[in-house]
């Protein structure tokens, strides 16, 4: 099977981001590291190769330090990288992104492309879906589990909401987007860091594919970090005046309830 | 125009998700801040009671799609036959509720009219003349202000769960419309929708949390906060000490190193607010905190606060709770 | 657990700080330069690995920092040109005494302080920059991955151990479970920074010391943004005395950076009597202070980290190399306490360490010529001038001031040959015999910091499923012992609030770790009156990020 893999650098996780009062987007001064739910179908993608042969291929949009996460996904055991470069790749939305990717892949086949849910800094959650409909493929999203289904076939289960899940068949070429917690991460071990070395590592430029700001069809106006409007309402009284007003509270002011 | 995309409850098909009134209740809101009438759609694959349940809300009319295929979800009926339904109509917005399935056919059927999908909104806003639409980013610590652009009209927005409100959904009388779909088959097939238990918790979609903290100071006592949770219908999580400390599985936990969440209604117990657990939670609507010392940090991000002894204070709010919830029910 | 997968190497250099990558990155050109001469007997650079337990190059570097640039000048000339380095020539600086009330210009600013000629940086990018200049020159830096234990045969270093990854809290692997790599290597070098746990079982297995045992200062330091034009980038302020008493060693610092950032912190020297000692607590209190609190009004604290420096100078330094080991930069103790300047030390031992290790690869020479490589350098000469600068304040700043000029006057000799010192933990007194405790300046969130929202703004992180990797000999110790000799003051050193106190199911004090916390400063390492207490390294890539630190 041949696997693309599209992984996002984001901010860590844990990093304290500040605004750039000058740019309007967040400070540059964090540390980055790969999208979380990206790394989720990274796993499935290694796993599928580990049990039925093929290849998986990593691709990321972003500026020259978002290589650092293709060189992961090639320590851990991806075959070959694709690195769409762009300095000002974090101001494209989610359908240009689709675009470059789509773009970026002319040419190629490939029996899968997997995404993670959504991004950790962005949030869209729909590049994936996106470049299934600019490929003209079927897609699933919340894909709990993947296996070959025949020829040109695979098979999926997907999450539902609720507890619900639901087998799903399906003709390759297909877009999933893999649900996060599905397995553990592997680690990239020294071997593995030693041969991403040598593994082909392809550079394309967005404006070579002609993917700029101006594809976006939504604009971030402003950025600001969210104030509390209201103050603290505090509650006097004993415990049982203090719950009854309490849930006068939630019910008639804030009707969560 | 605004077109509001109601969606049916996945295993009780004559109900709608609850979501949707919610997007009923944001489309009229939309709707007379930008001076713009609201219509709402139902799809099915027979007819229940559900468009004449939607015709009692304040609409201009409601759009009553009904074809076989429409029975089990799939995103390319469900994209085919909107597009069908909405090129028509040429409205200027479409509004969906952030489900699990609106998140999988929305950015497709937004791609395939030419036009964009600025999901997961929390509310509106307005410049320029034009409404713009306030998101969540970097998993809460930011809101983005965003328009569109490009030209695409409708401009396509998902609504997070629980951002607006269902019982605000003014009421009224709309009429009915039938519209015919013709989707063709879809190259997915998918199988029985069937129950299993999650091996792993998803707080993300709790529309209420009850979290404890180290206040509880020990695991016997948790069977207090349980008693509260249940009387809420919540979900249970904790800070890190006491998942740490394994009273509560990894799964449980809230904060920078555990799930960031914003649910409709937090509840915050004995937990001190550390801003390792403040950037998990503090997107949430309504944070309610219970803690003795009233110079917490939590009481800093919380709507209302209790400061109290928290063994005292849970089982009297579980109490009248259940006194409440039985009495309204 | 499973088998160690093997792996032969020819040279393993552990710690990608401003030593272990001047090593490599001499060693590269020197590898280089002889392939080019001889390319009939070229020497490969497949098999030199640079171990780095940060999760990317620098994220685990902190320091103030004022650098002399005698030892980047040798490697890299044209540093100060490179806008990538962003090194600021320092143009103005000031030592200032603190009361409590007023922080007052020293009239003469004592010769370790004269900064002008040197640079202030960021260590963290210093070992980004000189990172991306390694691995252009072909040896590989393997961040995320730690040396946890040494493989000796005898009394010879045989290699290194990585960690392994992928174990649970309850020690079982999980699904992802990796064993740690058994690196062979007839050449390991530590270059661990202060308190290597690697140069740390090395000297305790040989037995081997220093004359006098080494001792540490803990920086705590913050990175500020502060309104536009409070403080120009280049200045260098060093404070003396409030809120230290006089029986505290150290001191402040302010340094200017570019955009309206500063650099400031507060050493104190890990040989303080007081149990209660709250090194973090001290930082906090300093900007109280009048002026420090002026200059911070309207700012934002962006980053905090703290670390552990050597400065015990040159008689606490060990035996620095023998059979396949060299040790170092801090991990040696290359310091000059008076000056408190160390990076040009560190990056000199690593160009030397380069050339001995270039020589016994070229089969001209062996590792164990590094020391005398060290004596017959400007190294030494620096180091002996000094070398009983840090001793002489064992009686108190005064005192200390008054050895200080005697040793400047008689080339650094002062009143003994060598001043003895006892370790710093042993300095702590029981409780018993204090007075009141001191009063915690409290945390407002605005100016003054609790440990734990600090640590948040390191950017501190580690997989919370692995075992704890702080290891404490006997928790009853701890909890019976400690709680009433010493009042468990590791929740008064660490700067992490890794250290808790807390009363158990009987009413009785357990202690409890949050190694989640922890900020790989080793203090507790260095200062638990005991010695129970070993760090190891946890889980490679976890720990701070101490981005512009």
């Amino acid at each position: 099977m041949k696997i693309v893999v599209c992984l996002k650098q984001v901010p860590a996780k844990d990093a304290p981001l500040k605004l750039d009062a000058a740019t309007g987007w967040i400070r540059e001064d964090v540390s980055f590291e790969v999208n979380e739910p990206d790394a989720f179908a990274l796993e499935t993608a290694l796993k599928l190769k580990e049990a039925h042969g093929g290849e998986v291929v990593a691709l990321t949009v972003g500026p020259a330090r978002a290589a650092q996460v293709l060189r992961e996904a090639l320590a851990k055991g991806a075959d070959r990288a694709v690195h769409v470069e762009g300095a000002e790749a974090h101001k494209l939305d989610a359908y240009a992104v689709a675009e470059a990717i789509t773009r970026a892949l002319a040419g190629e086949s490939f029996d899968l492309l997997l995404t993670g849910l959504q991004s950790d800094d962005g949030g869209y959650g729909q590049t994936g879906v996106i470049v299934a409909e600019l490929l003209g493929a079927p897609h699933a999203t919340i894909i709990m589990s993947v296996e070959p289904a025949g020829a040109g076939r695979v098979k999926v289960k997907r999450e539902l909401e609720s507890g619900n899940f639901q087998f799903a068949e399906m003709p390759t070429p297909a877009v999933l987007s893999i649900q996060s917690g599905i397995s553990k991460l592997r680690y990239a071990t020294l071997m593995g860091i030693k041969q991403a070395k040598n593994k082909p590592l392809a550079q394309m430029k967005l404006e070579d594919l002609g993917v700029t700001p101006g594809l976006n069809r939504q604009a971030i106006h402003r950025l600001f970090v969210p104030v509390k409007a209201k103050g603290t309402t505090l509650i006097p009284g004993t415990p049982k005046e203090q719950a009854a007003a309490l849930v006068e509270h939630l019910r008639n002011s804030a009707h969560v309830i | 125009m605004i077109v509001v995309i109601t969606e049916r409850k996945l295993t009780a098909p004559g109900k709608f998700n609850p979501a949707s009134l919610e997007a009923v209740a944001a489309g009229q809101q939309l709707g007379k801040q930008a001076g713009l009438p609201v219509a709402a759609v139902v799809l099915e694959a027979s007819a229940s009671g559900l468009a004449g349940e939607l015709g009692k809300y304040q609409l201009e009319r409601v759009l009553h799609a009904v074809h076989p295929a429409l029975g089990a979800y799939s995103p390319e009926v469900w994209v085919q036959a909107l597009v069908q339904v909405l090129t028509p109509l040429a409205p200027k917005y479409v509004l969906l509720p952030h489900t699990y399935q609106v998140r999988d056919f929305a950015p497709q059927l937004a791609t395939r009219m030419g036009s964009g999908l600025i999901s997961d909104v929390i509310g509106f806003a307005a410049a320029e003349g034009e409404p713009r639409f306030l998101r969540p980013m970097f998993q809460g610590k930011f809101t983005a202000e965003t328009g569109f652009a490009g030209g695409g009209a409708p401009g396509f927005v998902t609504l997070q769960i629980g951002a607006f409100r269902a019982d605000q959904a003014a009421a009224g009388t709309a009429p009915v419309a039938a519209v015919a779909v013709t989707p063709t088959a879809p190259r997915v097939e998918a199988g029985e929708v069937f129950q299993e238990a999650k091996q792993a918790v998803d707080l993300t979609q709790a529309p209420i949390i009850v979290s404890v903290g180290r206040g509880i100071k020990e695991p016997k006592n948790l069977e207090l906060v349980r008693e509260l949770a249940q009387a809420l219908g919540a979900e249970l999580a904790a800070s890190r000490p006491i998942c740490d400390a394994g009273w509560l599985p990894m799964d449980r936990q809230i904060g920078s190193s555990g799930q960031t969440v914003a649910p409709k209604l937090y509840l915050a117990v004995g937990i001190s607010g550390a801003i390792q657990h403040l950037v998990g939670m503090k997107g949430s609507r309504t944070i309610v905190a219970i803690n003795k010392d009233p110079e917490a940090p939590i009481f800093e991000v919380a709507d209302y606060g209790i400061v109290g002894n928290l063994f005292e204070v849970v089982p009297a709010l579980t109490a009248a709770l259940q006194a409440a919830l039985k009495a309204g029910s | 657990m499973a088998e160690h997968p093997q792996l032969e190497a020819e040279v393993v250099i552990v710690g990608a700080g401003p030593a272990g990558l001047a090593c490599a990155l001499k060693l590269a050109r020197l590898i280089d330069g002889h392939n080019e001469r001889h390319p009939a007997k070229a020497i490969s650079k497949e098999n030199i690995y640079l171990l780095e337990k940060g999760r990317a190059l620098g994220a685990h570097q902190l320091s103030g920092a004022v650098m002399d640039p005698r030892g980047l000048a040798e490697l890299e000339p044209d540093f100060a040109r490179d806008p990538e380095l962003g090194a600021i020539p320092v143009h103005d600086d000031a030592l200032l005494v603190m009361t409590a009330e007023h922080a007052v210009p020293s009239p003469l600013t004592p010769p370790p302080f004269h900064n002008h000629g040197n640079y202030i940086v960021s260590l963290n990018r210093l070992a980004q920059w000189l990172g991306a200049k390694v691995e252009a020159a072909g040896i590989n830096v393997f961040t995320s991955f730690a040396g946890r234990e040494l493989l000796m045969d005898g009394t010879r270093v045989v290699g290194v151990r990585t960690e392994d990854k992928g174990v649970g809290r309850d020690g079982e692997p999980k699904s992802n479970f990796e064993p740690g790599y058994d690196l062979k290597s007839p050449i390991v070098v530590l270059a661990e920074g202060p308190r290597g746990s690697l140069a740390r079982q090395l000297l305790g297995r040989l037995g081997l010391a220093g004359a006098n045992p080494q001792i540490y200062t803990l920086g705590v330091k913050e990175v500020w943004e502060l309104t536009a034009g409070r403080f120009p980038a280049g200045r260098v302020y060093h404070t003396l005395g409030w809120p230290l008493s006089n029986d505290l060693y150290g001191g402040g610092w302010i340094y200017g950076l570019e955009n309206n950032r500063i650099s400031i912190g507060l050493m104190t020297a890990l040989e303080y009597r007081d149990p209660a000692t709250d090194p973090h607590n001290l930082f906090q209190k300093f900007k109280t202070h009048p002026f420090m609190r002026r200059l911070l009004e309207g700012g934002e604290m962006l980053r905090y980290g703290a670390k552990t420096t050597a400065i015990g100078g040159w008689f606490s330094i060990p035996p620095h190399a023998g059979e396949g080991w060299m040790l170092l930069g801090d991990t040696a103790g290359f310091v000059n306490s008076q000056r408190l300047k160390g990076i040009h030390l560190a990056i000199k031992s690593g160009l030397l360490a380069a050339e001995a290790v270039y020589a016994q690869l070229a089969g001209r020479g062996r590792i164990e010529d590094y020391p005398a490589k060290v004596a017959a350098s400007w190294m030494k000469g620096e180091l002996w001038a000094v070398r009983n600068f840090h001793q002489g304040f064992e009686h108190g700043l005064l005192a200390g001031m008054a050895h200080a000029a005697l040793q400047q006057a008689t080339g650094g000799r002062g009143l003994h040959a060598r001043y003895p010192a006892e370790a710093g933990h042993e300095r702590m007194r029981t409780i018993t015999e204090l007075g009141p405790r001191p009063e915690l300046v409290p945390a407002d969130g605005k100016l003054t910091f609790d440990k734990v929202t600090d640590v948040f703004h390191s950017g501190t992180r580690h997989e919370e499923d692995q075992p704890c990797h702080l290891l404490i000999a006997d928790t009853d110790i701890c909890n019976q012992r400690c709680t009433f000799e010493y009042g468990n003051p590791c929740q008064s050193f660490c700067p992490a609030h890794v250290y808790e106190m807390v009363f158990d199911d009987a009413g009785a004090k357990q202690i409890h770790l949050n190694p989640s916390n922890c900020v790989h400063c080793k203090t507790c390492d260095i200062m638990d009156p005991y010695q129970i207490i070993t760090w190891v390294p946890p889980e490679g890539g976890g720990g701070p990020s101490y981005e512009g630190m």
